[in-house]
Parts: structure tokens; sequence; C-alpha cells
């Protein structure tokens, strides 16, 4: 590669503020400048919030042990350090080779959140990238997006030449080799996208047009409807045990193994609990094995056992009773991230804490049992009463809980509902703690507007309007105890624009163009975000923000998603739904009867507990 | 230190891209490189229970260290030799581990103990010479004391604690390289660049201090410096 950066970053470093973001040389990064196909992989937001992302943790690592592929990380640069660039004419550039984005084969970029769009379009352009796919010539390198927000591609699919649609692990490899046979066949960029479009979960947004009503067809070879990659065994593909570890304090700065992929529990909100089907667990075995040899290798004092629901995995009693006793004595902690609301979850917190209490999350999501059953959130006012209980009784002094406003069919009833769980759950925390100890009891209740997501039972329900929402919460805020509860709110105004893109189709690219070139950056952070912009964008594009947002899809009109397939029929997501409105309720297909939600059969894959095929196909 | 407990000091540099790290960022690392080398550490005893280590005077980012030091608390005498060889094959490039070797309980602690740090200070600008410089720390140094604004505060240093050796030039350059010698402590630390900015201010022509580097960190003893290993 011809150009190495560092002498020119290095020369701006003293000037901004946490310069560690910029330097590479941590223990663990890959240097790889002489493969023959390289990417260059980009978390959309700095270095701090993306480092730790098990996703291109697992990406990176692939691509610089698979022959004649290389894989180099970029975040994007603080406001403070764009300018600087920008003044001195330095373009995005990749850690480990410092070198310029745009001089990659393939770019890749995680879609971890709607609010990173504009970050997405601010890397591309301090890279020299075109923003659009379409203005892209043969030098340019192949733009390609995937995460958890490539289920509804559209709002930023004119971004990309490429997005993947499910799980990485065997496709990044298939990607970048396709495109490396292609390199070396001196196919042209149209021809690489054609074949790209031929990979399993692979959408090439370029080679698909809206009909006259409405629908994306392919044109070509492309398929009618982009099916997701999944791995039929994570067994298989061993979670990165050697990954980089930051000189910085990054967000998730621990060692982490993901215990199981998938959750059947079915609550009917989750888009993550839907598109990660089935469920599949790594074994006890593995798991010790992996964090073990990933604490030696990487010296952290702490692993986290992740997953949608580490609590479900039918070992982990076993797992953690392992751990705990190989590390005894020496200071590192273990952490589980999720928990269910039971008692077998504060026993196993109880494990896992060695000790330290800081405090329990939990997330009954919903103030009434009617609407629990709505959303099929399977937990009763008693198994959470219990759970505190028990965990305060336990010495804990301090749980978080979750709720969501603005659910399907919920009334004013429900919201006054939250306040009273609340009160009756510090009622019994208070009863659980001697009585010395009651005034440290803190109940911290954390409270999100509800979005409807693609692939969801809710994805035709529309987002219940802000204005109303506002109004939502005035009447949560009269109705929470004011002593002892620390009530916190995700911003509505965040959770409405989060509305418009998740349900938007391709026609939100041009605001998403506007609201950037308009200013917003970092739409992430609080101190950043501002509405005011985007509403400009909006109506530049002529777009009407609200009625993409709040707009109920009809069962048998086109949803902006449908030509992306998660594995899950429509046809089950659907019966959710209506089961929803009746309030029916939906069993765990991991423990209890097939629910017939078509992802095993679909995609060819089983569900996997403890190592073994549960025949959900 | 708890009976059965052995004190490893380490010397350490932070040199290339690691300048640009706090300190808290260089403890955090050097205390995974110790794991990593698979260190038979002491972990404390209490609620929070970690590595038992402690760490010589911070250094703040974008400044460099030749020999820099922490102690850390093993549970077996590994050998001095061993331990270096396995926190060298663990450590990343630029925070390089120079040396290792086992210290006595009594010897004072890094924070306490290292009072005076010397560092090398590199100056350039149009027309700025070492003999300009010379002449403009002597009358700053002459007028005995010096007050430095730092965060909305006003701290006055007395020029003749704070400088128990008088500035030396290293090279002639350009860059002109200076060492200068200052006393670290709970009355403050005068830090070189300070002090080399206001010996520039007294230069018409206007040079700037390029960087600086602290070489080592010294324990003053009845009037003498020597070395914390």
């Amino acid at each position: 590669m011809s150009s190495e950066l560092w002498p020119r970053v290095e020369a701006l470093l003293s000037r901004v503020e946490r310069p560690v973001r910029y330097i590479d040389t941590e223990w663990g990064a890959h240097h790889t400048p002489d493969a023959e196909h390289r990417s260059v992989l980009l978390y959309p937001d700095t270095y701090e919030v993306g480092q730790a992302n098990q996703g291109l943790a697992i990406l990176y690592e692939r691509l610089n042990s698979t022959e004649g592929l290389g894989a180099e990380r970029a975040y994007l640069p603080w406001l403070d350090m764009a300018a600087e660039m920008r003044t001195a004419g330095v373009p995005l550039f990749s850690l480990e080779s410092c070198s310029p984005v745009a001089e990659f084969d393939l770019f890749g970029i995680t879609l971890p959140y709607e609010l990173t769009y504009t970050n997405v379009l601010e890397a591309l352009d301090l890279a020299g990238i075109p923003l659009y796919a379409s203005d892209r010539g043969e030098t340019h390198p192949l733009v390609v997006g995937g995460g958890p927000c490539a289920y509804n591609p559209e709002p930023v699919a004119r971004f990309f030449d490429a997005i993947l649609i499910g799980e990485g692990e065997d496709a990044v490899a298939e990607i970048a080799g396709t495109h490396l046979d292609a390199k070396r066949a001196g196919l042209s960029r149209r021809e690489v996208l054609e074949r790209l479009a031929g990979i399993q979960g692979v959408y090439v947004p370029g080679l698909y047009r809206h009909s006259a009503g409405g629908v994306l067809e392919p044109v070509g070879s492309a398929p009618p409807v982009v099916t997701k990659r999944v791995l039929d065994d994570l067994g298989g593909h061993r979670p990165p045990v050697c990954p980089v570890v930051p000189y910085m304090d990054v967000v998730h700065d621990r060692f982490t193994v993901e215990v199981l992929r998938g959750c059947t529990r079915g609550c009917r909100f989750c888009q993550a609990g839907m598109v990660y089907r089935p469920v599949r667990e790594r074994t006890a075995d593995d798991i010790v094995r992996d964090a073990m040899e990933g604490l030696r290798c990487t010296g952290y004092d702490e692993v986290s056992l992740t997953s949608l629901s580490s609590t479900d995995h039918s070992q982990l009693e076993e797992v953690l009773r392992r751990l705990s006793s190989r590390l005894d004595g020496t200071g590192i902690t273990i952490s589980l991230p999720s928990l269910r609301v039971d008692a077998f979850s504060v026993s196993m917190a109880r494990l896992a804490s060695g000790g330290r209490k800081s405090g329990l999350t939990f997330a009954p999501e919903a103030g009434t049992q009617r609407l629990r059953d709505v959303v099929n959130k399977n937990v009763t006012e008693e198994d959470l009463i219990e759970t505190v209980s028990r965990a305060f009784s336990a010495g804990w002094h301090r749980v978080k809980l979750y709720f969501m406003i603005g659910l399907p069919t919920e009334t004013d009833e429900d919201i006054a509902g939250i306040g009273g769980l609340v009160h009756r759950v510090q009622r019994a925390a208070r009863q659980a703690v001697p009585a010395a100890d009651r005034g440290s009891v803190r109940i911290g209740v954390s409270v999100s507007t509800f979005v409807p997501k693609a692939h969801t039972p809710f994805q035709w329900e529309g987002q219940v309007p802000f204005d109303e929402i506002l109004r939502r919460q005035e009447v949560l805020r009269s109705a929470m105890p004011r002593k002892g509860v620390d009530l916190s709110w995700h911003d509505a105004e965040v959770s409405f624009l989060e509305g418009v893109i998740a349900r938007g189709g391709r026609e939100v690219a041009g605001a998403i163009e506007r609201a950037w070139r308009g200013g917003a950056r970092f739409d992430a952070w609080s101190e950043q975000f501002d509405l005011s912009i985007w509403r400009e964008a909006f109506a530049a594009a002529d777009l009407d923000a609200q009625a993409i947002a709040s707009h109920t899809y009809e069962r048998d009109e086109q949803l902006p998603w449908g030509h992306i397939s998660s594995g899950v029929s429509d046809r089950y997501l659907w019966l959710e739904r209506d089961r929803a409105i009746a309030g029916t309720t939906t069993a765990d297909c991991s423990f209890d009867g097939c629910t017939g939600c078509d992802a095993c059969g679909t995609l060819g894959v089983d569900i996997m507990l403890g190592g073994e095929s549960r025949g959900g196909r | 230190m708890a009976a059965g407990e052995f004190r490893l000091r380490v010397c350490y540099a932070k040199a290339g891209r690691a300048r640009f790290l706090s300190h808290l960022e260089v403890m955090r690392a050097l205390e995974r490189s110790s794991r990593r080398a698979a260190l038979p550490y002491a972990v404390t005893k209490g609620f929070n229970p970690h590595m038992k280590a402690a760490f010589g005077p911070a250094l703040p980012v974008g400044t460099g260290g030749e020999r820099e030091y922490f102690d850390v608390w093993l549970t077996q005498p590994v050998s001095a030799a061993e331990a270096f060889e396995r926190l060298c094959g663990a450590t990343p490039h630029d925070l390089g581990v120079i040396e290792a070797r086992y210290v006595h309980e009594k010897e004072p602690s890094l924070t306490a103990a290292a009072t005076v740090a010397r560092y090398e200070v590199a100056v350039a600008g149009e027309g700025v010479t070492a003999e300009l410089i010379e002449k403009a720390l002597v009358t700053v140094v002459g007028e005995g004391r010096l007050e430095v604004e730092h965060k909305g505060k006003t701290k006055v240093f007395d020029l003749a604690r704070s400088l128990p050796e008088e500035v030396r030039v290293r090279s002639c350059g350009p860059p002109v390289i200076l060492e200068v010698t200052t006393r670290m402590g709970q009355e403050g630390s005068l830090r070189p660049d300070v002090l080399l900015n206001e010996a520039l201010s007294r230069i018409p022509c206007g040079g700037a201090v390029m960087s600086v580097t602290r070489t080592d960190i010294l324990i003053e003893e009845e009037g003498v410096l020597r070395r914390l290993l």
C-alpha cells in the first residue's frame, strides 16, 4: 500500500482530545499489509464505542486468518480530529497501517444502530469515497454493510455496494474471497457485484428496482428475496480468543464469550429475538476453554458471558461453577449481562459476582399483566416481586427495571400500572433488607419508547405519534413513586427518529444525506443530537417523517423490507400479531414444542442445546 | 506486605505511540501485561479484590518516559530474570520492559520515594539558540520564583527548591536539547515545559517546546540522587 499517513496523523494528535483513539499498536492488533486482498472494517462511531464490538472482532479475526485476505480497523474520528484532518487534508485512515481507507479493496461498515447513519456518510466523505454506490468507479473500494440494522437495509441501501444480511463468520470470507478471485480475473465492478449477489445472504441494492407497484424487484439473476446467512453450529466457530486489547477505557472493556446465539422466548417487540433464530448454544466445555484461553491471551480482569439471554443456557450453572473455581483468588470476575426475571437468575448472579454486588437489571417491559401478555413477556408480577426480594435479601441494594411505553394496545391504565408495579417492587425490596438499610434501597427505572421493528409481529404497526408519547410520559411521571426511585427516559425525540429510519424505505436516504450535509454527526450522543436538523432535512427531501414512523401497514401491503427474510415467515409473524391483540401468549420453542415460525426449515438449521440438536426442523 | 509476598520492581519505557497514553491507560496496560505474563501476582483483600501493584508518578498525555517504574507483589519468588522475560513477551512494544528486580519491602513507595525527575526537552524555532535560552533561564531562575496558572489557580514555585540541578544543554540543535531536573512532591511538581516556556517568553524570537521526555525518576537521599533500580 502506497501512502503511510502516520507522520501526518501524529502531527495532529497534540491538538485533539484522547489521542489514544488513533494510535493503533494495541496488544492483539494484526498487521497484514501484504495481503493480496485487503479489507478495512469500520464501526461508525468513536473508537471507545466501537472497539469492543463482537461482530467486527469476529470478522477481523476471520479475514486475518484466511490465506490471501487481510483486515484492518477504522473508527470515525471525533469532531475535533475530523476538523483537523480536513484542514490538513488527511483522509480517513485505517489504524494498523495508517493507510487511506480509499486504497483498500473492501470497506466494511457495520450498521449497529439507526442513529449512526450520518456517521456512515461522514466516514465515506472523509475517506473521499462517493456517498452513493452508483457514483463509484472501478478504483473505489467495494463498500459492504452488515450488522443488526441490515434487516431493514433500505434507508442506507443506496450508500452501499452490497449488504450482508445475517451472520458473517463464513460469509465475510466468501465475500472477500469472491472479490479477490474477481480482482485476479480482472472483472469489472458490475461483474463483481453480480457475483456477490449470488452469495447466500448478500443483498446488492443496485441490482433492484422499484416496480410500478412499488415493489423492489431484482434486475437480472439477483434473488427476489434475500434470506439471511446463518451458522448451523457455533461450536465450529470459536470466538476470537486473542482479540485486540485496547489501551483506552472503552465500552465493554472485558473479554467476551458468546455463550449462545438466538433467543426464542418470543417477545413480540424484540427484533433480535426473531432475526437471530434458532437458538444455538456453545457447550460448557467450549465456553470454559475459550474463557480461560481468552483471559490468558488478553490479560483482562473480567470475562463476560454474553448472549441475548445468558441465563437461558442449559449448562450455565455448570459453566459458572467451573469458571469461578478456576478464577478463585485471581481477582478476575465473571459478568452476566442479561438476567431473566426469576430466582434462578439471582442465584446465577450470586455465583458470578463473587461477592461484588453492584446492581441487577431486569426487564418487565410493561406495567400490567394484560400488556405483558400482549407482548409475550412471560413474566408475572409475582415473579418480579419474588426475584427482587431475593436479590435484596442476597445483599444487592440496587436494581434497575426496564420498561417501554407506546406498545401496541397500550392504555393509560397500563402506563399508570408501571408506577404501581415499581411502588410494590420498592416495598418488597425494603422488606427484604434489615431495617437499618432501608434508606439505601434504590430502584432505577428506565423507560424507552417502543419502535415497531422490521421482522417482528409488530412490524405492521405504526409508531405512536411523537406528541402522544410526550403525553404518555406525563401520565407515567405522575404515577411514579418519587422517593427512592431514579427515573430515566430514552429521549422521545430520539425514539421518533429511530422510528422514522427503522420503518422507512429507500426514500429516506435523501433525508439522511441532507441531515449529514446540515451538520448532523454522532446523533447517538445526546449532546450532539439535534432533531431540528433532521426536521429540516425531511422537509427538504419532501418527506413526512411522522407519516413514515406512524404508518400502519395492511396485511397485503408491501413492506419496505419485504425482499429481506430472516427465515421467520410473515405468516407466523401475522399469527403472532393476532395472538398479541387477543392477549394470548406463545411458549418458548427451545423448551416446549415447535411454534411453527418456519426459521429452522427455511434456513436448514436446528436448535442446538448443550451440544445436541433439538430437532426443530 | 503480607508474609510470603515478594515485591518486584519493573522499569519500563513509555515510548513511541504509547506516549499518547494517559497514566491510567498505562497502568491498566501494564496490569494486563502482568496477567498475560502469568506472574503469580498477589491480590488485595477486601470488597473489590484486584492485583496488588503500585505505580510511579504520572506522566501527562503526550509526554514519553525512558525509565518509568511500577511495583507488583508476587506470591511466589519467580526469578527476576524469568519475570523479566515473561513480561517482555507480554507487553506492547511501545511500553517496553527494561529491567525487573526484587526490592526490599522497606524500600519507600514509588510515589513517596521518587522526588526528583529528569527530563529531556526539545526546543525549536527561528532564531532560537542554546545561548539565548541559557541566558533567559539565568534571568528566570535569578528571579527566584515562578508563578504558574493551572486550572484557574495560581501556584508559586520556589525555583531554588524546584531545581536541584542546573539546566544543561545536551545539544545545540536544532532542535536545542536541554536536560532539566526538577523536584516533584506535594508542594507541587514543576513541569519542565512550563519553565522553558517562561524562558522562551523572554526571548524576542518565538520558539516552542517540541517534545518533553522524562528520562529518569530519582530518589534523593542526604543530598545524593540515586536511581529507583
